[in-house]
């Protein structure tokens, strides 16, 4: 076996969860509320620079910034939907106008994070597993990149679990059905949305972290982040939360994969190109109607 | 509730949906127990009623009474002050099984244990639901699509159940059995039905009083005895061809 393919399979795989992450997140508020947030990426970034700040700048424990990020992360989610998004909707606003406010929001929340931090890349100082290294069939993984992996095996597991046992797993089934006879039935349907978009936004946090560690954040980050976890919704079927995990693990290895014997920088043009197949010969995705 | 008093009222309904006017005006009261049809041809604001009493219609005058109490239509407060609504069309939620849509049903009741014991009564109603409860609601049949729909408004035990065309596009023999279904259901369980129906002549049969409509305004309030010898049905029906 060439001795790059068990490195290129680590690769894939922590990219897929990254991704896996993104596409969660997006998927559940697109699946309920069906339209385009590209807010979502921003929040990632919002995460990642929360981080930077409570444990680079103050100082405090990487662990417990994290957590403070990723409840940060759902109150800013939380927060969008209940003073933007909501208020949109009440006015019987488009899916377009409602992606061109989530682009206004995206926008303003970047410009404030590049006016606080600069628009320089930064690193996370870390303790978070930085030292350590395992090799896996001779393929290297770094300990943050195994937590970063443990992380989107049981976020995925916990909302799969939700959304199949719970009675808020139902009620987002069901306003993603058809809103109008969820809230004629008793959901209160905004209630359900707004803890969507504050459970999607943690999610979304987590990955912003999850980049933060593996490589570093900078202000403009939420949009590379956000279009390929968008691209992995699409492979997998908008709107299908299973579907987005597997599309980003698709995306993931066929991203570390294509640039085998080529320059990294083919990465995006590669993950692009598979997007647009996919919206020729199967638009609705892997797991969506032909 | 005060002797006389209407369990439900909604008074002097106006409607408009751009510089349409769906309701012009409207009165109608549903009485504690009894099954009401509205009637008319379409765009009479037969359905308008029910979903303005639902808060899905942009009611801009009018008022709303509930054991006599005014009351504000917002969907969620409706279901739990004990109003469910069958909407138009089948429209159960298609992703979930039987089951769920009916737990969807009872989203209010916040007691498993009374949610349990609720599905069971319902599906004492609807047996042959029993055998589908891990069905996926989409692999239905249309009749059996809409008795779930049905059984999924009385989850809740009802006060007064909205039923909204609930024969449309069924077969006639499976007709016959929703209609004996919803007399069933104000018969066991006390439940006040106001019913919006085409299909005029299985309606009447069971209907206690009939509104009669005709441009958004009520053109009658009787019996359906008296409302077919009077000759409106035809009058207002004939109009419209």
């Amino acid at each position: 076996m060439n001795s790059i393919i068990p490195q290129l399979i680590v690769n894939s795989i922590i990219a897929g969860s990254i991704y896996s992450l993104v596409a969660l997140g997006f998927n559940l508020i697109f699946g309920t509320t069906k339209f385009f947030n590209i807010n979502h990426g921003v929040i990632s970034t919002i995460a990642g620079y929360t981080v930077f700040a409570l444990s680079k700048t103050y100082g405090m424990d990487v662990w417990l910034s994290i957590i403070i990020a990723i409840i940060f992360a759902g109150f800013v989610g939380y927060l969008s939907e209940k003073f933007v998004f909501l208020q949109m909707r009440k006015k019987r606003a488009s899916g377009m106008v409602m992606l061109v406010g989530s682009l206004g929001l995206f926008t303003a929340l970047q410009a404030i994070i590049a006016i606080i931090f600069t628009s320089q890349f930064q690193t996370i100082s870390t303790d978070v597993g930085e030292s350590k290294v395992y090799n896996i069939l001779g393929g290297i993984i770094t300990q943050t990149q195994l937590i970063i992996l443990a992380a989107a095996i049981s976020i995925t597991v916990t909302l799969a679990l939700t959304m199949k046992f719970t009675k808020f797993g139902k009620a987002v089934k069901a306003i993603s059905d058809d809103v109008e006879v969820a809230k004629i039935v008793g959901i209160n349907a905004n209630k359900i949305i707004a803890r969507v978009f504050f459970i999607g936004s943690m999610i979304a946090g987590v990955a912003g972290i999850a980049i933060g560690f593996d490589t570093g954040i900078e202000p403009t980050m939420g949009m590379n982040l956000l279009l390929k976890g968008v691209i992995a919704s699409i492979i997998g079927g908008v709107g299908n939360v299973y579907g987005g995990v597997l599309g980003a693990f698709f995306l993931g290895f066929v991203e570390n994969f294509g640039i085998w014997k080529i320059s990294g920088e083919w990465k995006d043009a590669i993950a692009f190109g598979v997007l647009i197949l996919f919206l020729i010969f199967r638009p609705g995705g892997i797991m969506g109607k032909k | 509730m005060k002797e006389n008093e209407n369990l439900l009222k909604l008074d002097d309904i106006h409607v408009h949906y751009g510089g349409v006017k769906a309701l012009d005006g409207a009165t109608v009261y549903l009485n504690d127990g009894e099954i009401l049809a509205l009637m008319g041809p379409n765009g009479a604001g037969k359905s308008t009623i029910l979903k303005a009493l639902f808060g899905i219609a942009p009611v801009t005058k009018g008022e709303i009474y509930y054991y006599g109490e005014k009351i504000y239509p917002v969907p969620h407060e409706i279901v739990e002050r004990g109003i469910s609504f069958v909407p138009q069309g089948r429209q159960i939620f298609k992703s979930l099984t039987v089951l769920e849509n009916l737990e969807m049903g009872g989203f209010s009741i916040n007691s498993r244990a009374v949610l349990k014991s609720n599905i069971e009564t319902v599906l004492d109603l609807f047996p042959d639901l029993r055998k589908k409860l891990k069905v996926p609601a989409k692999n239905l049949s249309g009749g059996q699509q809409q008795m779930v729909a049905i059984a999924r408004g009385l989850v809740t035990t009802p006060k007064v159940l909205l039923l909204d065309e609930p024969s449309l596009g069924l077969a006639p023999k499976v007709v016959k059995e929703v209609f004996a279904k919803i007399k069933e259901i104000n018969q066991k369980h006390g439940t006040s039905i106001m019913i919006v129906e085409h299909n005029l002549q299985s309606v009447l049969e069971i209907v206690d009083r009939a509104y009669l409509l005709d441009k958004g305004q009520v053109v009658a309030n009787d019996t359906p005895q008296h409302i077919i010898s009077s000759g409106l049905l035809e009058k207002v029906f004939l109009a419209h061809k």
